[in-house]
């Protein structure tokens, strides 16, 4: 059970988290860059602007939910799951940003969502060679 | 072109981070407390593990590379875009941290590669 919800909170997380870096790089963009000392002053801007904290923030906590996931998860199980994020961020891009999404990049959505269907269905226990006495140990 | 190699970086780079925390959080255990203390103590060992630290470099790479090429492509192409890591992601997972790969798990990710294939055509 522990891993479905760790999962589903990073998944938001990262999605959300992205949208709102997206949101506020580009208003960083919208500033001149021809004039002296831009990228100093494009430092500034990130640093003052609110929307890229956010961003920063929920992108560090699906770091950590990440992280603990795969204390005790395959990668190669966690990572396909959580390619159903691109779901939710194309979905947020959409919604969110204006961004236009074609019939296509939904097709698109729609395999990667089978895709993680399939991952999900082989569980998320550690297949690797024991290399610790915790894989090792019998009663586990 | 400039965004093609800034693609390139980032899913290398995320691969490899990828990998290198897995071997570090394999190697510290399971995390199966919320204990605060518990937790502290834990948070040491990660944040001195090599591996980890290694990965936590080479996410960061991948990260400001992200942020970048944000600031004139669309997300909804950048980010499907860059998901072709989950490919290298797993050939690491098996050739690096020797994770068994079940045909059912190998379908999974080609399905979402074939995914990822058609969110990136124009």
């Amino acid at each position: 059970m522990k891993t479905p919800i760790v999962l589903t909170l990073a998944i938001l997380a990262q999605a959300i988290g992205n949208t709102c870096l997206s949101k506020g790089m580009k208003n960083i963009a919208a500033l001149s860059s021809t004039e002296n000392g831009f990228f100093l002053r494009m430092i500034l801007h990130a640093m003052g602007d609110p929307t890229l904290w956010l961003g920063t923030l929920l992108l560090i906590l699906f770091f950590i939910l990440f992280a603990a996931a795969l204390s005790w998860a395959d990668l190669s199980f966690v990572i396909p799951v959580i390619s159903f994020g691109y779901i939710v961020n194309v979905a947020l891009a959409h919604q969110f940003l204006d961004e236009p999404v074609s019939s296509m990049r939904w097709l698109g959505t729609g395999f990667i969502f089978l895709g993680v269907i399939l991952v999900s269905r082989t569980g998320s226990r550690r297949t690797a060679a024991a290399d610790n006495p915790i894989q090792r140990s019998p009663a586990r | 072109m400039l965004t093609a190699v800034m693609i390139t970086i980032i899913v290398l780079s995320n691969a490899a981070g990828d990998v290198l925390i897995s071997r570090g959080m394999k190697c510290i255990g399971e995390v199966s407390t919320l204990h605060p203390r518990k937790l502290l103590t834990i948070g040491l060992q990660i944040i001195t593990n090599r591996d980890f630290l290694l990965g936590v470099f080479s996410l960061a790479i991948s990260f400001f590379s992200f942020l970048a090429v944000l600031t004139w492509a669309d997300m909804s192409f950048v980010v499907p875009a860059t998901s072709v890591y989950y490919v290298v992601s797993i050939l690491g997972a098996k050739f690096i941290l020797g994770e068994r790969i079940s045909r059912l798990r190998w379908a999974g990710t080609v399905l979402v590669c074939v995914g990822v294939a058609l969110i990136c055509l124009p």
